[in-house]
């Protein structure tokens, strides 16, 4: 045990599950596997296992995400690690083609396949076609795939087991904005299920569901709420699909007070799915939805900032449902 | 450097043997403006296409000088920025190095006129080279840049996403690949209008490994269009040495597989990439259909911003924090900058007696000014108001602000 980074913690699986599997296969381009962290051995995947194995690509994403989908066919454990500026550019062959290939295929077609699709939104300053939150909801909507999203650097090494020892394809986003993220992980390998919710906090007044990038400001602003003696169960999703429709239930039957909160655009935002959920199993509860407003993100902090969910909206979204 | 010497060669196998008359001609430049080597620093026409440059007023010339200086000024005087104060926001993917080549295509297009007339631009994730080229207003850029509600985009664009609609150039496609299907798209379009335009797209080395690549050219090709594809070769795809995703030397070469001419110029001597964009530019407005351009250039600075870079020094040699375990070598860099394209276009214009010394330091005095006012007007100009980031999402009206809850 020691406090690692996210990317530490990640690399730390993959290279122990690599190890396992001689001819599981990393792609990437621009973002090399290399991560170090304080007292520790640095981690350079491409180094140890040479590139035949770990492979840097030229700038297409369609090739990153054939090339891991392909090897999967072919029984060969892949992941690749597709940067924010590309994410959408592989949607084709992970929605059209592995979401559908083991249906298809009357059940035959094996894919033990990451595709970690790095996301920005969090950055002021970056915008346009440099902020991109908004994948969550796209990779979710498709049947087939698993799409999961951590939010701490532990559970980012234990779902990255999970999802590297799945046969089913699965669609890891990584938060960017959470990249500084340090905390105590475990040095063994260990699984986080890709199916599980996690409580962060309990209590009975409200339910705060949040997912990736909001998960900060969800704690910060459920911190204060709890300070100010207010009861909240604060959920962290992890994973979009499936959706822990259990956890939900169960929690807004308790508070019937619902509030989401998704740095994704408002419309098909994962809270709204959460909240069609929970509004199907739970009766008289109440609901809030804060998310990105339904427009690009802007390059001016003085917008983006004024735009992005954040804990003060938050605390004004609840004291409005409690009151 | 044994690139360069290559070049040479490559060109002269390639192609016709100039008149001795022009070779004499130009060697007699070379003589004059070599200050490393002979084979390195001469502008020399390119076999079969015009030495169009011979044609060019003085006017034009000391423009186009005028323009290198204006991008070199910019980036330099925006990476102290980014490295001295504190305060200032802007960032920029530096275009130092490569400022020929954005000059020597720009200043072969029509600029100005009804956007049903003007020749289009799209440029990349390293955009204010391509933008300051086409007549992009300094001070609005710099203002945008800073994410100022007067800047070019109101505030909404900024560094990798600018674009001046009024005078053709479409805009910084901060992805890699997008850009060109979009360029030629607009050639398509240009063609059902019937007007004369041109489509021109600025893409890296590491546009080859796209899908996109094929693409646009397949298309152009197929269809005649009026679509120029100038591949700026700085040899690296953000941290990699474009041998990574491209198994040829040069990527003109893909050229041939659609049987349109694949031009190699050097992406240092503003006069050979004028002379090849000029002959790309006649060639589409006649319908004849696309061309390919690889101009081979260095950027001096690391893939963004001026990490490595020191406040006052040209260009990036320390360690870049974002390069991880893939770093230029030093003295690459040195080795290009060895032969700046704005030295080089210095000697040649003092040479043909263009410029002397006093009038070329004197062109510079006045780029440096009018540079350091724009940063200065920028840091004096309204930062946005925070609610109009829900406006423009549509032709008409806002969107809700969905973020209360």
């Amino acid at each position: 045990m020691a406090r690692k980074s996210w990317m530490y913690s990640v690399l730390e699986a993959v290279q122990y599950e690599m190890r396992q599997r001689k001819d599981m296969v990393w792609l990437f381009e621009l973002t090399p596997p290399v991560a170090s962290n304080p007292g520790m051995p640095v981690i350079n995947l491409e180094k140890e296992f040479g590139r035949t194995r770990v492979n840097n690509t030229g700038i297409d994403e369609m090739w990153m995400a054939g090339a891991t989908l392909g090897s999967g066919l072919a029984g060969i454990t892949a992941v690749t690690y597709i940067p924010y500026q590309g994410n959408g550019m592989c949607f084709q062959m992970i929605q059209n083609h592995a979401g559908k290939l083991r249906h298809m295929t009357g059940g035959d077609a094996e894919m033990p396949i990451v595709f970690i699709l790095e996301m920005t939104g969090q950055t002021p300053g970056f915008a346009g076609q440099h902020s991109d939150y908004e994948i969550d909801t796209y990779y979710a909507h498709i049947p087939g795939v698993k799409t999961v999203i951590p939010s701490t650097p532990r559970d980012a090494k234990g779902m990255m087991v999970s999802a590297i020892r799945d046969r089913n394809p699965v669609v890891y986003l990584y938060p960017a904005g959470l990249r500084d993220m340090v905390e105590e992980v475990p040095d063994d390998q260990y699984e986080t299920p890709l199916d599980k919710a996690a409580l962060r906090t309990t209590g009975g007044d409200l339910t705060i569901v949040g997912s990736g990038g909001s998960m900060p400001e969800v704690l910060e602003a459920t911190k204060r709420l709890q300070e100010g003696g207010v009861g909240v169960e604060a959920i962290d999703l992890r994973s979009l699909k499936p959706m822990d429709t259990e956890t939900l239930v169960k929690s807004v039957q308790k508070t019937k007070r619902l509030l989401t909160v998704d740095q994704s655009y408002y419309t098909l935002c994962p809270g709204a799915e959460v909240i069609a959920r929970v509004a199907e199993n739970v009766d008289g509860a109440r609901y809030k939805r804060i998310a990105f407003p339904d427009a690009p993100p802007p390059a001016s902090p003085e917008m983006f900032l004024w735009m992005r969910p954040n804990a003060d909206h938050i605390m004004g979204a609840a004291k409005r449902l409690l009151g | 450097m044994a690139y360069e010497s290559d070049l040479s060669r490559d060109s002269r196998e390639d192609e016709p043997t100039p008149s001795t008359s022009r070779r004499t001609f130009l060697k007699a430049v070379a003589g004059a403006s070599a200050a490393v080597s002979l084979s390195s620093q001469f502008s020399w026409a390119n076999g079969e296409i015009g030495y169009w440059a011979k044609d060019l007023p003085d006017d034009k010339l000391k423009e186009m000088y005028a323009t290198m200086l204006r991008i070199r000024w910019h980036e330099r005087t925006q990476a102290d920025k980014m490295l001295t104060d504190p305060k200032y926001r802007g960032y920029n993917h530096f275009y130092a190095g490569q400022e020929a080549v954005a000059t020597g295509v720009c200043s072969a297009l029509r600029n100005k006129g009804p956007f049903e007339e003007v020749d289009l631009v799209y440029s990349t994730h390293r955009p204010s080279g391509h933008a300051l080229a086409k007549g992009v207003d300094l001070k609005k850029m710099c203002a945008e840049n800073d994410f100022r509600a007067t800047g070019l985009n109101k505030g909404y664009a900024a560094e990798m996403h600018i674009s001046d609609k009024s005078i053709g150039f479409m805009g910084a496609d901060g992805m890699i690949g997008p850009g060109l299907v979009m360029a030629a798209g607009s050639a398509f379009g240009i063609r059902a209008r019937g007007s004369d335009q041109v489509s021109v797209v600025f893409g890296g080395d590491g546009t080859y490994a796209t899908p996109a690549f094929h693409g646009a050219l397949n298309n152009a090709t197929l269809l005649d269009l009026p679509f120029i594809y100038v591949l700026e070769n700085n040899l690296y795809h953000q941290y990699a040495h474009y041998s990574y995703s491209c198994p040829m030397k040069d990527i003109a070469d893909a050229a041939r597989t659609y049987g349109i001419p694949g031009v190699v110029v050097d992406g240092q001597d503003v006069l050979q990439v004028y002379n090849a964009a000029r002959e790309a530019v006649e060639r589409a407005r006649a319908g004849k259909g696309p061309t390919l351009i690889e101009a081979k250039t260095y950027r001096y600075y690391n893939h963004w911003g001026a990490p490595g870079a020191k406040p006052g020094v040209l260009g990036a040699f320390g360690y870049d924090p974002l390069a991880i375990s893939s770093f230029r070598p030093e003295r690459e860099v040195r080795a290009w900058l060895a032969r700046d394209p704005i030295d080089i276009f210095r000697k040649t214009l003092i040479n043909w007696g263009t410029l002397d010394q006093a009038k070329a330091d004197a062109a510079e005095a006045a780029v440096k000014k009018e540079v350091k006012e724009a940063f200065e007007w920028a840091d004096k100009q309204p930062l946005c108001n925070p609610e109009d980031g829900v406006k423009n999402v549509f032709v008409t009206g806002s969107v809700r602000a969905a973020q209360f809850g």
